[in-house]
């Protein structure tokens, strides 16, 4: 094969890129990839808490090295009105899912570092403008004027796919399958600062999710995360419900930092960043075909992250896809200078199948059940404020036996059979 | 509470004010198909519609390159005359040091 061919050409150095370059890499294969960014995490936002079972994946224990904030070790939960809320915490010891709060521009630059020394090539500050395509087989990447040929090209160029949207390769993104993030970063004096806000031993992390009030009825949520000497504050937003809605998106998320209940969590800080990043959600039901002739596509473009308004998981699924495509690429690539067949790229969605994607189909219909469930974002967050004012009021009246109280607040669900089965349903989907 | 000027101003930025990468038509916004979702929708805050004089106007920079306006807009998402949505070049746009 020729000799300026490349193996494997990646767009995008996120979660997904990198993990493909890197295991490209380490197995020998050439591999070139182009990000758009000034350096690797310098396009990129997230939550964010990352799984970190997907790093070792990658890395093997070596995965320590990562540039990783706080292991989260409590948990919050946190149902708010506009002005109100009430929380659930957890600190549980025998959590089976080992977690880290992660800022992405450290995590992602190290990364790279990591994917170069195992040989692969990185360019940087480069957009690709299109793919090559000749006789209906991508064959290489354009961009700054130059034409750059692969056996491969992986695509992992994010949430906006436009270079598979340009060549028809990918299906038109649906505002309904996509949520808008917006995230402050609060930096402190130090760490000992930030244990102290989150209430916390040493070191230790903290993970704020809340739902209710302050995203208007629409579905979405809120998140907040304790990282080693900063605070992670912002909240998703479901695109085409908020377009509906006509609100502003920046008064909410202004509202966020005057929230009692979040507010806390960034008072005193400095305002280091804010950002906004699109959130794929929509579901096993909306994925695209994850290979063709020429080529593969991984995470966030690939719609591989699941938002279920309590967690987001996007990245550990990047990195994972990202693996995935790299190990059948590797194999199809074993027999030396042919173009591996669009049959043989299969081999990637088979792979994806037999892995997360059972999270995606037991999921299936998750958002789309929470986001017509409006009662989840409204009455129910309600209904916990007021039962917890009842119960903690003292006043000169004579006191409410509390079944009394709490039946009172519960009767405020309207159509209470409806929501049983609401739930049933909601139960069966997430 | 702060401007949204203000929050820009912490945020990184490698400006190139020359090239913008999102193009709109400030006169053909006028009989906008989408309900003008652009101005509530943007978290950036960058389009701006002047009801006296009928025009919109957009500012690419401090874009924060996230795509929900070419989500929310038809006339971006479609491409149609005088629209149009791509990422920056050389590095140019957001440069985000937190993530
Ligand atoms: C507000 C918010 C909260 C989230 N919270 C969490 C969380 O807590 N946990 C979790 O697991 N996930 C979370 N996610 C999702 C997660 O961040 C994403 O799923 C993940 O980062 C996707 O990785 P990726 O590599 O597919 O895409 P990206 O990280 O977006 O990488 C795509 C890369 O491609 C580059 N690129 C694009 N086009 C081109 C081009 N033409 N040429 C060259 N380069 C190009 C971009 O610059 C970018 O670097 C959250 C997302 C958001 C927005
Ligand atoms: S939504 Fe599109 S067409 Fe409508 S005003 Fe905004 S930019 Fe113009
Ligand atoms: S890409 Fe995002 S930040 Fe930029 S103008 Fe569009 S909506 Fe606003």
């Amino acid at each position: 094969m020729d000799e300026d061919v490349f193996d494997a050409i990646v767009v995008g150095g996120g979660f997904a890129g990198l993990s493909a370059a890197y295991r490209l890499a380490t197995a020998g294969r050439s591999v070139l990839l182009i990000e758009r960014g000034s350096t690797c995490g310098a396009k990129n936002l997230t939550g964010g808490r990352i799984y970190s079972y997907a790093l070792r994946a990658l890395l093997g224990e070596r995965w320590h090295e990562a540039p990783v904030q706080r292991e989260v070790k409590r948990e919050v939960l946190a149902l708010l009105t506009e002005t109100d809320a009430v929380s659930v915490e957890s600190t549980l010891t025998s959590a089976d899912q080992e977690s880290y709060t992660v800022l992405a521009r450290p995590l992602l630059a190290w990364l790279a570092d990591q994917a170069e020394e195992a040989g692969a090539m990185i360019v940087t500050g480069t957009t690709v403008d299109s793919l090559i395509v000749r006789d209906g087989r991508v064959r290489g990447v354009r961009a700054d004027g130059d034409e750059l040929e692969a056996r491969v090209v992986i695509d992992c160029e994010g949430i906006n796919p436009l270079l598979l949207e340009r060549e028809g390769l990918i299906r038109r993104l649906d505002p309904h399958a996509v949520a808008v993030g917006a995230k402050y970063v609060y930096r402190f004096g130090s760490a000992r600062e930030v244990d102290r806000i989150f209430g916390v031993r040493p070191g230790e992390g903290t993970a704020v999710l809340g739902m209710g009030a302050v995203t208007h009825g629409v579905f979405g949520g809120v998140f907040c995360y304790a990282n080693t000497d900063s605070v992670s504050l912002g909240l998703v937003l479901d695109s085409a419900e908020w377009k509906a809605s006509g609100r502003p998106i920046l008064d909410t998320a202004e509202a966020l930092r005057e929230h009692p209940a979040l507010g806390r969590y960034v008072d005193g800080g400095e305002l280091i960043e804010y950002g906004a990043h699109l959130v794929y959600e929509g579901g096993y039901d909306t994925l695209p075909a994850f290979s063709g002739d020429g080529w593969l596509v991984c995470g966030d473009a690939a719609g591989l992250c699941l938002n279920r308004g309590f967690t987001i998981r996007g990245m550990d699924y990047a990195v994972l896809s990202g693996i995935a495509a790299a190990d059948t690429v590797i194999e199809a690539t074993q027999a030396g200078d042919a173009l591996p067949s669009a049959q043989a790229l299969t081999a990637y969605g088979t792979r994806l199948e037999q892995s997360m994607l059972r999270d995606f189909r037991t999921t299936r219909g998750a958002h789309d059940w929470m986001s017509s469930t409006i009662d989840l974002f409204t009455v129910y967050p309600q209904l916990a404020v007021d039962a917890m004012a009842a119960l903690y009021h003292v006043g000169p009246e004579p006191l409410t036996p509390v079944g009394t109280t709490l039946w009172r607040a519960a009767r405020q669900v309207k159509k209470p059979v409806r929501t049983a089965r609401t739930l049933l349903k909601g139960v069966r989907t997430l | 509470m702060s401007g949204i000027d203000d929050l820009l101003a912490v945020t990184g930025f490698e400006t190139d004010e020359h090239h913008p990468h999102i193009v709109i038509d400030p006169v053909a916004c006028r009989t906008c198909p989408s309900d003008r979702a652009c101005v509530t929708s943007c978290p950036a805050q960058r389009y701006v519609w002047d009801e006296a004089t009928q025009q919109m106007s957009f500012d690419h920079v401090g874009c924060l390159e996230c795509g929900n306006c070419r989500l929310v807009c038809d006339r971006l998402f479609t491409g149609a005359d005088g629209y149009s949505w791509n990422y920056p070049v050389r590095g140019a746009g957001v440069d985000y040091r937190q993530g």
